[in-house]
């Protein structure tokens, strides 16, 4: 019997069957799960309670399994089902049939029902005995959550809908620019980013229904809120390294509403990293903290709605697909659910404190998050401005590259600045003395080096330089605080500098850890200035033996090459790279042409040449004519990128740090000062 | 055939699940199937933030003062502050401690 054949009448047939019952249970369960912890939580029962929690896991066993249905339907050819029709082919090579499950819109949402039903159940196991007022409300909120991402898999956007008609032989092929080894692992990380911030949405809404509006709430989300801001961040990373090295253009980051949809609610996430440390500290910004727990949430809701529904093409496409419209409603229903609850109990969040000197850490905090905020409102406005002008005046008008590279200099560089002052800063007020004790050597430092950068011939780029000058301050602020830090402990413990640092770190994860994170913002910025404002361009029309330069190399085209992989051609142009006369290697951009797809289906395969000094020689083939022997390359010169990949690194072991959880810390902190206490008494 | 393997394999799952969420309405509970903090639990919890913040304070507090970000007088103030947090705290803890335990859940 035929392979497909087979699929269809036994294999096909069975897990489209099976994969629509089990979403169907998964409904049943989350909504089951939502009603109950309800009832739990208004007749305080535990037994309630527990089975709303198995109904959850149980919820999540079913999505998982329905997941792994459809990866086996990929894996297997089985075009019965019509997503595997759509974004598969039987040459696709199967790390990508395995990747193709989130190509889809339907496939989509079925990851982050996978997510989100993995998290809630997390977050029960973590609680089972913590929390027991909380956790009733917790689970009714993820429940909410749950229940409509389940519809959707179910109803609205099923990803185990039949294919009509005659099956065909072949599947139509998966997207080229998602034939990428990033994409295996951008879009996970992504929604792991995206339906994580529903955690901490749901234990402040949680707090605000019981009226336990104190700071227990944001330690039992702490580590949730960084790994989802973490995730969020790698997930762009990845993104921006993959439209380097795939879409062809040059670049890694172009202000795409897709990119902007997760740089929102980082951008959100982040403020609140921040603001939550002055609640923790000295009681205040309550009511702000539940705003931007919100707003994050929110805006990964928007992230999604911007990437599912298909209103970034046209708003008429987002008409045409329910996905849209149900997407809204549901961030609609979240908003006013949450803003119903913040006014009810606005009274049990008043501040307990007041701001004392706006020359103080919870004054430079609170400048950092309205520049963040401005710079995500900046963002939305850059987003929401082309679909409202479509929507009313049926002209899409865009908004390019150059107002959000405005706005990312204006905001960007207060902030980097306020990344160097925060941790540096004494809480309640500073006095000149401390400031000038504190800040003189990053001062010095920064003005010394921007100076010397300018001599250099960096002066070009004022906003370049004062990124640069302000780098050198945060990163002249983040090593004092480790060697003043490290001195200390060694004046309490003696031991060496490496055994003081360690300890130090250690003992203070979630500070040092945050230092981390800020050295990766210094890296990050120091590969977008040098790229964004010293990289070269240039573009030619060269036949064999003809060069052409670009920020100091020269490319000599010596001919074409053709390849072949197992779903397309490569026809490349073979570059040999040079500087100051020595020959440095050969780069071959192609265009692909894809032999799985129905349609004539091409992609630009980039080649990137890493120099030792960071600078990146990129090359695009931007066309070729066989008849007059003729090929059209642009070359970029992009220097330090690799500082931004090496930024992802450091990002990702500071949040590590940070998240790591410390068991001996509390017991440690009660040791040391329950004994004290008692000496003094 | 199919339809009758499809039919077992649904069968199978659905039951599964329903045992696994009636499970705790099935097995014998220990204690009160209340899950209400009494009085006194709320309490206790209370103190203990109070004082994990209050040490948690004085950490940060010392560690501030060695590296210069605040000042002697800052530091004395702030720090006698903190310990008077830290020492109600425990003291209340110790009141709670003991006391017999009288109140019931709230309703």
């Amino acid at each position: 019997m035929p392979e497909q054949v087979l699929g269809r009448r036994l294999g096909g047939l069975t897990l489209a069957t099976v994969g629509s019952a089990l979403l169907l249970l998964v409904l049943a369960l989350v909504t089951y799960a939502t009603v109950a912890s309800v009832l739990a939580g208004l007749r305080r029962d535990r037994r309630l309670m527990r089975s709303a929690g198995n109904a959850v896991m149980a919820a999540f066993v079913c999505t998982v399994s329905a997941v792994v249905l459809l990866e086996i339907a990929l894996v297997r050819h089985d075009f019965s089902i019509a997503v595997v029709l759509q974004h598969t082919s039987r040459t696709l090579p199967t790390p990508y049939l395995l990747t193709s499950l989130w190509a889809s819109q339907p496939g989509s949402l079925l990851l982050w029902l996978t997510v989100l039903t993995g998290a809630s159940s997390l977050v029960t196991l973590q609680n089972r005995h913590k929390n027991r007022e909380l956790m009733p409300w917790v689970t009714a909120v993820l429940g909410g959550c749950m229940v409509f991402f389940a519809s959707m898999a179910t109803i609205i956007s099923s990803p185990f809908e039949r294919t009509a008609g005659v099956v065909p032989h072949d599947g139509f092929g998966l997207d080229p620019s998602l034939q990428n080894p990033y994409m295996a692992a951008h879009p996970p990380a992504l929604y792991l980013g995206y339906v994580s911030f529903a955690v901490p949405f749901a234990f402040a809404m949680a707090a605000l229904i019981t009226r336990r509006t104190d700071a227990r709430w944001l330690a039992s989300v702490r580590r949730w809120t960084l790994f989802a801001w973490a995730s969020l961040g790698v997930g762009m990373l990845l993104g921006a390294h993959w439209a380097y090295v795939e879409i062809g253009w040059g670049g890694y980051w172009g202000w795409d509403p897709v990119e902007n949809a997760a740089l929102m609610p980082w951008l959100a996430g982040t403020a609140y990293l921040h603001s939550v440390m002055v609640q923790e500290k000295r009681g205040m910004l309550k009511v702000w903290n539940v705003v931007l727990v919100t707003a994050t949430f929110a805006l990964s809701i928007f992230g999604t709605f911007l990437t599912r529904s298909g209103v970034v093409d046209s708003i008429h496409s987002f008409v045409q697909s329910p996905v849209g419209p149900a997407l809204l409603v549901f961030l609609s229903i979240v908003l006013a659910f949450a803003t119903t609850l913040l006014v009810w109990r606005l009274p049990l969040l008043r501040s307990d404190h007041k701001l004392e000197s706006v020359v103080s850490r919870e004054a430079t905090f609170l400048f950092n998050n309205l520049l963040l905020l401005a710079f995500a409102f900046v963002i939305l406005w850059g987003v929401v401005f082309p679909l409202l002008s479509e929507a009313v005046r049926g002209v899409r008008s865009t908004v390019s590259v150059p107002y959000y590279n405005f706005f990312l200099v204006a905001f960007g560089l207060p902030l980097l600045a306020l990344t160097g002052i925060g941790p540096l800063i004494a809480w309640r007020r500073a006095t000149p003395g401390s400031l000038w004790r504190t800040f003189r050597w990053p001062v010095i430092s920064a003005a010394a080096g921007g100076a010397l950068l300018a001599l250099l011939g960096l002066g070009s780029s004022w906003p370049g330089l004062t990124a640069f000058s302000l780098c050198i301050f945060v990163t002249v602020t983040i090593g004092l605080e480790f060697a003043r830090g490290a001195s200390a402990r060694r004046a309490i413990a003696g031991g060496s500098w490496p055994r003081a640092l360690v300890d130090l770190v250690s003992r203070n994860r979630r500070r040092y850890g945050g230092y981390v994170v800020h050295l990766a913002v210094v890296l990050l910025v120091v590969g977008i200035a040098a790229s964004g404002a010293y990289g070269s361009v240039n573009q030619a029309v060269l036949k064999p033996g003809q060069s052409m330069q670009v920020g100091g190399y020269t490319l000599t085209y010596t001919g074409m090459r053709s390849t072949t992989g197992p779903n397309y051609v490569d026809t490349a142009a073979r570059l040999v790279v040079s500087r100051g006369g020595s020959t440095q290697g050969t780069l071959y951009p192609a265009v692909r042409d894809f032999t799985d797809h129905t349609v004539k289906t091409q992609s630009n395969e980039v080649d990137i040449r890493h120099d030792l000094r960071g600078v990146d020689v990129y090359t695009i083939l931007q066309g070729a004519d066989p008849s007059r022997n003729e090929v059209v390359i642009k070359a970029l010169v992009n220097p330090m990128v690799s500082l931004i990949w090496l930024a992802g690194l450091v990002f990702v072991l500071g949040a590590a740090i940070t998240i790591w959880p410390d068991p001996r810390e509390a017991r440690q902190l009660a040791r040391r000062y329950s004994t004290a206490l008692a000496k003094e008494a | 055939m199919s339809t009758a393997i499809e039919a077992a394999v649904v069968a199978v799952i659905v039951a599964t699940v329903v045992v696994a969420v009636a499970w705790p309405f099935l097995s014998p509970e220990r204690g009160a199937p209340e899950q209400a903090l009494s009085p006194r639990d709320r309490n206790r919890l209370e103190l203990m933030e109070r004082r994990d913040a209050a040490y948690a304070g004085l950490r940060d507090l010392e560690q501030d003062h060695r590296t210069g970000k605040v000042g002697d007088e800052d530091y004395q103030s702030e720090r006698r502050r903190l310990r008077a947090e830290a020492a109600g705290a425990l003291r209340g803890l110790d009141t709670l401690d003991s006391e017999p335990d009288t109140s019931s859940p709230e309703e």
